[in-house]
């Protein structure tokens, strides 16, 4: 218990105090008021990190979801040896940590004899510098995190489906209902509260992606986000203006912006959620 | 005509449903297996235009395995990454597994404010946590030491979290009948409470071997000094644009560092998924 309030609740409270302080982790932090929170939205880097984070979150989420509901009714539709090892397959990628899922692609993508720019060049496409061109650098990193995060959520709607008796289907096919009617109006309506999860999580966890654009780029605490910032995200803005640039005070009031924000799309979440439930 | 039509419909769909599922394992797959086959080939070959789609000599990826151990600093990244992976492992079992006693078993006062509180720091980001955390951590001089590693990850909302759901199932007659025998509070934790919930020990065990295995941003800033390095970090340095590491050294350590995980997803493949799977569907 002690454990619990010393890791949680110490650090959310001297987070907040810091916040209002400028600090550089050496001397007495002195109290500058709202003025670190001032300077942090009207900073470029914090307004292309949150552009960022919001063109990420409106592609990654999407078809990160729509990636794992096709597996998962992939999945569902085979049997036995066939349907353990293809959900295996797609969940391998799960399996390994985020920074090596970043590592690996990064070769993959490297500009001159990576292999995605080598598969390119047999249908005569020139090589394209993924990572360092700000019009591909999102996608890139986007097809990493669909690549990770489908055969994560795969499994948690594959429960889901588990859950949904047979007997629905079967009325349904009685009634004449095709395959694609009845993912429609049974599969969907009823994975409702698991998708719900789903889509929180997924936005959640997406809010604070620090891995693999970090490792995407230029990886140290002086020069990440890529070129023109084209990956430049809060959290790695964050741990950029804390261990950089030594602005810990800075740093808590971006956490606290950032923890806010998280927070209100989860409620916004959470009463779309409960108001489509009591229609 | 229908009946006709009944056979021949479901040969295209399953025709097609092949085809997708085996492109998916493809993409799914095909990056390890590039991983795996620049390591398996001899030094140089990898760099050239030519595709590595089967690993070409076995001796010259051993060679490597064993350079890379013998001239950097990866062994002992790798023991770090070992000893934080375990201790981490059984500070939560214990943590999580005794507060979820006390928690699902037992009333107290202030109990729900205390519940109410481990809840709501379940969902505070890291994001907020983590420079907080790192100065405190630095307060108490943990930076660069093993116990600045783990004892932050240890207070586990997630385990705690999940703990409870198993042991709240655990009939309350049981632990009376435990008490009028004459057995103590923390003999009841030990002999009924713990080998009852030992299914969701296990799987929490794992998934917390996978998380901290992979935990990257933590040890980044706590271990900043090469000898605490994970393996993470060294894999990350290996990486960087200015570390002229070839790629033969970059994959084999990339390799290596998925050598762990992947013999746990071998070996208790069906406990992750449905641990992942239950924190999803009761969550």
């Amino acid at each position: 218990m002690l454990l619990f309030v010393v890791f949680f609740l110490y650090p959310i409270i001297s987070g907040l105090f810091y916040s209002f302080h400028d600090w550089n982790g050496v001397r007495e932090p002195t109290f500058v008021g709202l003025s670190n929170y001032r300077w942090l939205i009207s900073s470029r880097d914090f307004s292309r990190a949150m552009t960022n984070l919001c063109v990420y979150l409106l592609i990654t989420v999407p078809i990160g979801i729509f990636a794992a509901l096709g597996l998962a009714l992939l999945v569902d539709s085979f049997t036995g040896r066939w349907a353990n090892f293809f959900r295996n397959a797609y969940f391998l990628p799960v399996v390994l940590p985020a920074f090596l899922a970043a590592t690996i692609w990064r070769w993959i993508y490297a500009p001159n004899f990576g292999l995605l720019n080598m598969i390119l060049g047999w249908f005569g496409i020139p090589a394209v510098n993924f990572l360092n061109d700000t019009g591909t650098m999102m996608y890139a990193l986007i097809a990493v995190d669909v690549w990770v995060s489908a055969g994560f959520n795969m499994v948690i709607l594959l429960a889901g489906l588990k859950n949904i008796p047979t007997e629905l289907y079967e009325a349904a096919r009685l009634d004449g209902a095709n395959k694609w009617q009845q993912i429609i109006h049974i599969t969907l309506p009823m994975l409702g509260p698991v998708m719900f999860f789903v889509v929180t999580y997924s936005v959640i966890s997406a809010m604070q992606v620090f891995d693999k654009p970090w490792l995407l780029t230029g990886s140290s605490f002086t020069e990440y986000g890529g070129r023109r910032g084209a990956l430049l995200f809060p959290v790695m803005d964050m741990m950029g203006q804390a261990f950089g640039e030594l602005k810990f005070g800075l740093a808590s009031a971006y956490g606290f912006i950032l923890t806010t924000a998280i927070v209100a799309v989860t409620a916004v979440m959470y009463l779309l959620g409960n108001r489509k439930e009591t229609k | 005509m229908t009946v006709i039509r009944l056979a021949r419909r479901p040969d295209v769909w399953t025709v097609l449903k092949w085809v997708v599922a085996i492109a998916v394992a493809v993409i799914a797959i095909f990056p390890l297996w590039w991983m795996v086959n620049v390591v398996f080939s001899l030094p140089g070959e990898p760099v050239s235009i030519n595709p590595r789609l089967w690993p070409t000599s076995v001796a010259a990826g051993i060679d490597k395995i064993a350079m890379i151990f013998a001239e950097t600093e990866y062994f002992r990244a790798y023991v770090v990454s070992l000893i934080y992976s375990i201790l981490t492992i059984f500070g939560v079992l214990a943590v999580s597994s005794l507060a979820a006693f006390e928690f699902s078993l037992f009333d107290f006062p202030g109990k729900k404010i205390t519940i109410a509180i481990v809840m709501l720091s379940l969902m505070v980001p890291t994001a907020v946590t983590i420079i907080p955390t790192y100065l405190l951590t630095s307060e108490l001089g943990w930076l660069n030491t093993m116990q600045g590693l783990v004892v932050p990850g240890i207070a586990s909302a997630f385990g705690l979290f999940m703990l409870m759901q198993f042991m709240r199932a655990i009939p309350r007659d049981m632990i009376e009948a435990a008490r009028l025998d004459g057995a103590g509070h923390f003999e009841i934790y030990w002999h009924i409470a713990l080998p009852l919930s030992r299914n969701a020990m296990v799987t929490l065990a794992i998934l917390t071997f996978m998380r901290t295995w992979g935990n990257y941003m933590w040890p980044l800033i706590v271990g900043t000094r090469p000898e605490m390095y994970t393996v993470g970090q060294v894999v990350g340095l290996f990486n960087a644009p200015l570390s002229h590491q070839t790629v033969d050294v970059v994959m084999t350590a990339n390799l290596l560092a998925a050598v762990p995980p992947l013999l746990f997803f071998l070996i208790f493949q069906r406990k992750i998924v449905e641990g992942i799977a239950m924190s999803g569907t009761k969550g």
